[in-house]
């Protein structure tokens, strides 16, 4: 895996430094009027763009810390902002 | 032996350091510095394999592993590449391929039979009727073949690797590429240069012509990489090949170790912001009638033969070349003593007009449009027939070397495996590459330049350019750099291919695969038109050698072949490894990445039999009875301890630390009173369980807890991953590896810990499910907590590792007159099985939730607010009664109990066993399982299947739980 990631923390690193938490989907939603089916879209659902997308990582051989980064899912390569493009 | 030359600047053996080694059953000797296949030629040796399909003779012919001539068994290694191998003392070098010897092999009659073998006749010959193919395939399968391993062949040496990270990376040390790394490091980038020869210097190193002011290219390669070595923000790496470039400049090599390394070869992954690929060329084979006979040979390797290891390739050399670096090599061989009787040069004009006069001063003819159309000789080069280009004049000269060159062949793996694109260019003849990756850029050789000079300016720019992609120089230091390059020379004229008028029986497109120009033109004829499904039904380009040899000449000849406009003519695809390489390598070492306890060396004394569990060691038996009987008994009847220290342990402190610890635990926390032992659960978003432990709270807004031993590693992933968006105020420590944890467990523990610690212990001063610190000696802080895991009277002590050795051993001399013994986990698991209480992972899988295993009590439901993780799953699934359910279960006739893993089913699979055993405690067979929820009331009868029990089932049923002590008094007494 050629990915590089920024962390918050400790900078530039080595992708294998990290793992994958899946795509940012905003908190939990409220318990309050949840039903089955939202709940299931929360947890289950992704939209699998292909193009840039805001997503978690782990930096589990770093820091520890949870944050995001913005990356273009058909190069690998990350990105500052979403609207960055090629 | 051969006479070796001494005195030349440009060597880089050491003739007074003599190196035996073993051929054929003889003791050898070759020189320090010399290759596997260079110390076989200066013992005579020419001919080093036989081909694969033909059994054809193979020799010398490139020096740089480009085919499969010269690959040989060595100690037992097959098809080790002898160009590129040093020589070591001892080494036992085998021929490949042969029956009998390389040079008298049994089986060289197969080269007149290349008629019942036209290409593809392995897919078109042999399938009807189709019962011949099993018996054809054995015998090909004798007869063909490069290198043969044993099964059980035991790769030696030593395998490493290193992931280091870089500004620029460099590939190919060469003239281009050392300018490159000393631009960038010029500008205080942190720059690592790969060399895939042992030295720096490239095609500079061994020539002895003039680069400029009389300086020799040998002595400017020299001076360069003195300038490079003492660079400190160089880091280099030589004998180190490229075998792959990736999306975003990761780069890989395999470097081979030299005496004074730890490794024999090692991976390395280079993470670098720019790249600079120049790997210059290698040399384009000359296609002709026996064009691989041994004595046929490139110009570099019979140069670098000479000027590099000190051997004269051969009395008498002729020449058929089609470019300067042939020209340069003939005036050098023949100053080092070689007789030329003629030079063939394609080209008709262009030459080096130096050169033209050296020759002539050498009195040597240069027939210009003129081509070698046929090698004779049985074995190796006796004769060879020249001809001008139209075929109108010929002649042929006696020799025992031809060297043959048709050009050069650009070596671009390195930009096109990372998605460049390649191009024919019609006045380098190159595929030139295109589109270059971001980041990347190329430089000397491999663009088509041959002026030194210009070689040299294009590898500064490259390196300015990378360091323009650093932010590291200026526009202005790019624009001169370019302006550099504008008064020097640009790309030389290719030569174009040029084959003489020849039927091509036996004029070899591929040597690794015994592929002829006779072979493609069948292909082609086939219908097979584009170079890469010729490539695939001929086997061009397919071998070890990773098309080296085929890999310009195949796409250059298919187009010829089918009068292609050059436009049309498209290489074939380029993939990693770009280099043949060893398994072992990307291996790399077997690390045995195992966590010991604190006392293990106390375990393993007191004859602990280990397992790997996840991460740990662990000791599961203390005897060779795997029943763990004694221990077992031990337990339910004196005291036994068991070293827990594996146990997942934490402290999570701060205002929000309940927060976080209702939102990952089901239970309500709130609740919990200080000195009290709370045992809770964690689920995943499905509801499914995940871990258990305790949670003890130590104090206002602090809290210890445990998780079982898989969880440890990725419990503060897991708390902080759930509370990643609300900003809590909590710190989390992993105290798993600094505490140890001792479990004393019988009715006899009371007694032994009573003698070792001050507090009361009695059933009313230490209760159970109660909590307790204390020091013990005054000294050994111990966390104290009264748990009954495996259904005896139990204290669970977690005390600093450090003084876990201390505690464990005062335990262990208060409880010797109370028969206190180790117990392992073998022991644990049958005892908590006995008592139905669960072992995550092992009574469930990924998809039981909380509720399936009856360990729903444990979800507190009124508890709202905490967004806790899986109960709004939970509470979907408590609808749902087609889900699994523990239970446990007694087998019929006092039957022995089923293995672990072990299907329920009766006309289907209807659940599983969980842990089974052969109770000691109760003297029956017992168990628990996972069964569908009808199957699930007590006295329900279950089948049970085993692995290979050829249908016999046996038979159990479900019964109330737990087996053992139903009523709990043990463990409360």
């Amino acid at each position: 895996m050629a990915l590089t990631i920024t962390c918050p923390i400790c900078g530039k690193r080595n992708g294998y430094e990290f793992r994958y938490g899946g795509e940012e989907k905003g908190p939990r939603p409220d318990e309050k009027d949840l039903t089955p089916e939202s709940w299931c879209d929360y947890v289950h659902m992704n939209k699998c763009v292909a193009g840039v997308q805001q997503e978690w990582w782990f930096h589990r051989d770093g820091c520890g810390s949870w944050f995001t980064i913005f990356r273009d899912t058909t190069t690998n390569l990350e990105k500052e902002t979403p609207e960055a493009q090629e | 032996m051969m006479s070796r030359f001494n005195h030349l600047p440009t060597l880089k053996i050491d003739t007074s350091d003599k190196i035996p080694f073993t051929y054929r059953g003889k003791t050898y000797y070759g020189t320090k510095g010399d290759t596997v296949a260079t110390a076989l030629y200066a013992n005579g040796v020419r001919i080093y394999a036989r081909s694969l399909k033909y059994h054809r003779p193979r020799g010398l012919y490139s020096m740089d592993g480009e085919c499969s001539n010269t690959m040989m068994e060595i100690n037992g290694t097959p098809n080790v590449r002898t160009e590129t191998t040093l020589l070591k003392p001892g080494m036992v070098i085998k021929e490949q391929n042969v029956k009998g010897s390389a040079k008298n092999d049994m089986l060289g009659f197969l080269d007149k039979m290349d008629w019942a073998m036209p290409a593809g006749f392995y897919y078109d010959t042999m399938h009807k009727p189709a019962k011949i193919w099993p018996v054809a395939m054995k015998q090909i399968r004798k007869a063909a073949g490069i290198g043969k391993l044993s099964p059980d062949h035991h790769m030696p040496g030593k395998y490493d690797e290193i992931y280091p990270t870089c500004d620029v990376c460099v590939i190919g040390g060469g003239p281009a590429g050392m300018k490159a790394a000393l631009a960038a490091a010029e500008k205080g980038l942190r720059v690592i240069l790969i060399e895939n020869r042992p030295w720096l210097g490239g095609h500079f190193d061994y020539r002895t012509t003039e680069y400029v002011n009389r300086q020799t290219h040998h002595d400017r390669a020299v001076q360069l990489a003195k300038e490079v070595e003492n660079t400190d923000n160089i880091r280099v790496f030589t004998h180190t090949a490229n075998v792959g470039t990736y999306n975003n400049n990761l780069i890989t090599g395999f470097q081979v170790g030299t005496e004074k390394d730890s490794f024999t070869e090692r991976y390395i992954e280079i993470r670098a912001n720019s790249v600079v690929v120049a790997t210059g060329c290698i040399e384009r084979p000359l296609l002709f009638e026996n064009n691989e006979r041994p004595g046929v040979m490139q110009a570099g390797c019979a140069l670098r033969l000479a000027n590099t290891y000190g051997l004269l390739p051969g009395k008498t050399g002729v020449f058929s070349i089609g470019h300067d670096l042939g020209l340069e090599a003939a005036v050098a061989l023949h100053d080092l003593g070689m007789t030329i009787p003629m030079i063939a040069d394609i080209r008709q004009d262009g030459q080096d007009p130096s050169l033209v006069k050296a020759l002539a001063d050498r009195k040597i003819p240069l027939q210009r449009g003129w081509v070698a159309i046929e090698v004779h000789g049985k074995k190796q080069v006796q004769k060879v027939t020249l001809k001008s280009v139209d075929g109108a004049v010929g002649k042929t000269v006696d020799c025992d070397v031809l060297v043959a060159s048709a050009g050069f062949t650009p070596l671009t793996g390195p930009l096109v495996v990372n998605q460049a694109k390649q191009k024919y260019d019609p006045h380098t003849n190159f595929f030139l590459p295109t589109d270059l990756p971001r980041k990347m850029h190329a430089a000397g050789r491999l663009l088509g330049f041959e002026n030194s000079r210009t070689i040299e300016a294009s590898g500064h720019l490259a390196g300015i350019q990378a360091a323009y992609d650093c932010e590291s120089c200026s526009i202005a230091d790019l624009g001169e750099a370019k302006k550099a390059m504008e008064s020097l020379p640009g790309p030389a004229r290719g030569t174009k291919l040029v084959m003489a008028p020849v039927k091509g029986r036996k004029t070899f497109i591929c040597f690794d695969e015994d592929t002829s120009i006779k072979n493609i033109k069948q292909s082609i004829d086939k219908g097979f038109d584009v170079p890469e499904l010729i490539k695939r039904f001929s086997g061009a380009g397919l071998g070890p050698g990773q098309a080296g040899i085929p890999g310009h000449n195949l796409p250059l000849f298919t187009a010829r072949y089918q009068a292609l406009p050059d436009i049309k003519i498209r290489p074939t695809t380029v993939r990693p490894p770009l280099v043949p390489t060893l398994i072992a390598t990307y291996a790399g070492t077997n690390h045995t990445m195992l966590k010991r306890t604190p006392i293990d060396d106390l375990q393993r004394k007191d004859g602990g039999i280990f397992r790997n569990i996840g991460v740990w060691q662990r000791a599961r038996y203390f005897s060779r009875d795997f029943t763990a009987k004694k221990e077992i008994e031990n337990v339910r009847n004196n005291v036994g301890m068991l070293d827990g220290s594996t146990l997942g342990k934490f402290r999570i402190h701060g205002p929000d630390a309940l927060n976080a610890l209702q939102r990952v635990y089901v239970s309500d926390l709130s609740k919990i009173k200080e000195g009290r032992v709370k045992y809770t659960a964690m689920c995943n978003d499905d509801g499914c369980v995940i871990d258990d432990g305790v949670v003890i709270k130590l104090g206002e807004n602090d809290y210890y807890f445990s998780t079982s031993t898989g969880r440890a590693g990725q419990t503060i992933e897991w708390i902080r991953y759930h509370t990643r968006y609300d900003n809590w105020d909590f710190s989390l420590v992993n105290l798993t590896d600094a505490m140890g944890v001792i479990n004393l467990s019988g009715p006899n523990a009371r007694k032994v810990l009573e003698k070792v610690v001050d507090i009361d212990v009695s059933n009313e001063g230490f209760g159970f499910s109660e909590y307790k610190e204390f020091l013990v000696a005054d000294t050994i802080p111990v966390k104290a907590m009264r748990l009954g895991f495996v259904g005896e009277l139990s204290y669970e002590l977690h005390v600093s590792a450090s003084y876990m050795k201390a505690l464990w051993l005062m335990l262990w001399e208060a409880g010797k007159e109370f028969k206190i013994q180790n117990f392992g986990v073998e022991a644990q698991n049958v005892l908590r099985m006995e008592k139905c209480h669960v072992i995550l992972g092992q009574e469930s899988e990924q998809r039981t939730n909380l509720l399936d295993i009856g360990m729903g009590f444990l979800w507190a439901r009124k508890k709202t607010g905490y967004k806790t993780v899986g109960v709004a799953a939970l509470a979907q699934a408590q609808q749902d009664n087609t889900r699994l359910k523990l239970v446990g279960f007694k087998m019929e006739n006092n039957g022995r109990a089923p293995r672990d893993g072990a299907l329920i089913v009766d006309d289907r699979i209807r659940g599983h066993v969980c842990t089974a055993r052969n109770s000691f405690s109760l003297n029956e067979a017992v168990g628990m399982a996972l069964v569908e929820g009808d199957m699930s009331q007590v006295g329900t009868r279950l089948a049970f299947y085993e692995d290979e029990c050829n249908g016999e089932l046996i038979y159990g049923t479900v019964v109330e739980t737990p087996f053992y002590d139903p009523s709990g008094q043990r463990m409360k007494m």
